[in-house]
């Protein structure tokens, strides 16, 4: 009897303290809530319907129109969508590859590394939005070579080479200027990832007679790569949901100035639909390849309980 | 080994590999900076070094002129400038100032106190940090207009508190925050709020440094919020009206190509200053706790 008095006791005092959670967690569930719940509760909705009338919001059933207009009807959809895509396989690889290699060396032991990593920052709070666009206007890219001010490679070198030719070393920096100018974040990322590698695995591989390019191989890349799956799949939303993307101007012209909500809907699910599409495919691919190290912490009271991380970040955590 | 000499009869040394790494270093930070040079360079250009061909990247003879063109001729329409300015920071700081607040205490109460729906809800927060916001731009517009915010700042603030990037940071800090403390607070007959303040807010620091840094960045930046939520002329901020300066998306206004310059540059000053302030604390927590867990 009064052992299950006691219990009734504990289950109330325990659901005191949920609701007391309730009541601090309230405004971003609203939040959530008005803002992206029901918003693509909403998107989905239009996507496959027709307003009849905007003032009430009354929506018929349309099924795929809006879709198929996109692939069957539009002349304009899909090559947008291939420039995405094509912009996206050129610069994903060399966003990777350089934010590693700057990673690695940042964190070697140098003189001015915590300046180095300022510098690699920097463009991330310039550059993510409407400055970028204007330094895009006003050329930025294509300038790198007037720099030097023919100093570096003089002009009648380039003449001589003829206009192809300076424009396609051009278009190379400044592809390198503006993937450098994406880095900052991925930077960051692997640097935790490397940072988290302990010491011993690199003197045990060092003791084991292995050279450095066998310790990048073996050791190094396996243990960063959560954080790399992790960079790749954030390089790829951010290429695609940019500011400078053309796909997304589109999108947004349709919504907006053309006042076709439906099918500006229907085109957003599309590309979202394809975003996701990608990052699955990405998360199949590396899952093989994954180096799993996922700690079981025993918390307290005894309780065990799972390392609830975010699967893709899935990286161990240490104490 | 490589000596090279230093001020006052001091020798540097470098190994072969050091001096390597250093000169590719240096190649990455050139290229990383150009735009940034550029940037600070064009703004402090007279009308005649703008438009020179071929374009020059440092300024010879540097002048004000745009930054008092910039007042001056957007004195004469009929918004001045420095109203977008104010637009802009009264916007990002209320946005900032309560996302704080919202993502922390959410956070907390998810970690810690386990509400009914945390489960689902941390399951909308996953798939939101996957999803492309311009998706639900246009519903998004719905829910403003029903809600009668259009051409207020409210349109601008509201929609940008609750965003799961923020909360989610906040919880993976909040984990590692030790129950016994608060226990030892409740039994020490702390209200739960002032448990918050006076015990989890302070040990966040680092959290809501970087979540300051980062939330003021993005809202600082963010050009689509007022390109949809207003009209209003008066109530733009900063990324659009910069568009409006520079004439409109289509191309550039001669005239005007000092002023969008000047513009430009003074858009990224608050960025970085509150960079610079929060620095430290930001590199240390992203590289060593932030993201990484």
């Amino acid at each position: 009897m009064s052992k299950q008095k006691r219990k009734r006791k504990q289950l109330s005092m325990r659901t005191k303290d949920r609701m007391k959670g309730l009541v601090f967690v309230s405004p971003f569930i609203i939040g959530v809530l008005a803002f992206f719940v029901y918003p693509v509760f909403l998107s989905l909705r239009l996507s496959f319907g027709k307003i009849d009338n905007i003032i009430g919001l009354k929506i018929s059933w349309a099924g795929l129109t809006n879709y198929l207009r996109a692939f069957l009807i539009d002349v304009n959809f899909v090559p947008i969508f291939l420039q995405v895509v094509k912009d996206t396989i050129v610069k994903f690889p060399l966003t990777i590859v350089l934010s590693l290699i700057i990673a690695i060396m940042v964190n070697r032991d140098i003189k001015g590394k915590g300046m180095f990593r300022v510098i690699f920052f920097i463009p991330f709070l310039l550059g993510t939005g409407e400055v970028m666009k204007q330094l895009l206007n006003q050329g930025v890219d294509t300038q790198v070579l007037s720099i030097t001010d023919g100093r570096i490679i003089p002009y009648n070198v380039l003449n001589y080479f003829g206009g192809t030719v300076v424009e396609a070393v051009q278009n190379v920096l400044g592809v390198i200027v503006l993937v450098l100018w994406g880095c900052g974040v991925q930077i960051l990322l692997f640097l935790a990832g490397l940072q988290s590698i302990s010491p011993a695995l690199y003197e045990a591989a060092k003791i084991d007679g292995a050279t450095e390019w066998e310790v990048f191989w073996k050791v190094t890349i396996p243990m960063i790569s959560p954080m790399l799956l992790l960079n790749l799949i954030y390089t790829i939303v951010d290429s695609f949901t940019n500011v400078t993307n053309p796909m997304l101007e589109y999108i947004q012209s349709y919504g907006f100035t053309k006042a076709q909500f439906e099918y500006g809907a229907a085109m957003g699910w599309i590309y979202f639909l394809f975003v996701g599409l990608v990052v699955a495919a990405v998360f199949a691919l590396m899952k093989n390849y994954m180096h799993t190290n996922e700690v079981e912490e025993v918390k307290k009271h005894g309780r065990e309980r799972k390392h609830r991380v975010f699967t893709i970040q899935g990286s161990k955590k240490k104490h | 080994m490589i000596k090279i000499r230093w001020f006052k009869g001091q020798w540097l040394h470098f190994t072969f590999s050091q001096l390597v790494i250093y000169a590719l270093m240096l190649i990455l930070v050139a290229f990383t900076a150009l735009p940034l040079i550029y940037l600070v360079c064009t703004a402090f250009k007279p009308m005649d070094e703008l438009f020179v061909y071929p374009p020059r990247f440092f300024v010879k003879n540097p002048t004000f002129k745009n930054f008092s063109d910039l007042l001056v001729s957007l004195g004469s329409s009929a918004v001045p400038f420095t109203r977008y300015a104010f637009n802009s920071i009264l916007v990002t700081v209320t946005i900032v100032f309560l996302t704080v607040i919202v993502s922390a205490l959410g956070a907390y109460s998810l970690v810690k106190f386990h509400p009914p729906g945390a489960k689902p809800l941390f399951n909308i927060i996953i798939m939101a940090l996957m999803f492309s916001p311009h998706v639900t731009k246009i519903p998004s517009y719905m829910v403003v207009n029903s809600l009668g915010l259009i051409n207020t700042y409210g349109a601008l603030i509201l929609p940008n508190i609750a965003v799961a990037y923020n909360i989610f940071l906040m919880k993976q800090f909040i984990e590692q925050y030790p129950d016994e403390l608060l226990e030892a607070a409740r039994i020490d007959g702390a209200g739960e709020f002032r448990i918050f303040m006076k015990l989890v807010m302070p040990a966040l620091k680092p959290a809501w440094s970087t979540l300051i840094v980062f939330s003021f960045v993005n809202n600082w930046n963010d050009y689509f919020s007022p390109l949809i939520y207003i009209t209003s002329q008066a109530m733009k901020t900063l990324p659009l009206a910069l568009q409006t300066i520079s004439g409109g998306a289509a191309g550039m206004s001669v005239g005007r190509a000092g002023a969008v310059a000047a513009a430009t540059f003074v858009m990224t000053v608050p960025t970085v200053i509150i960079f610079t302030v929060m620095q430290g604390k930001v590199m240390e927590t992203m590289v060593y706790s932030g993201i990484k867990e």
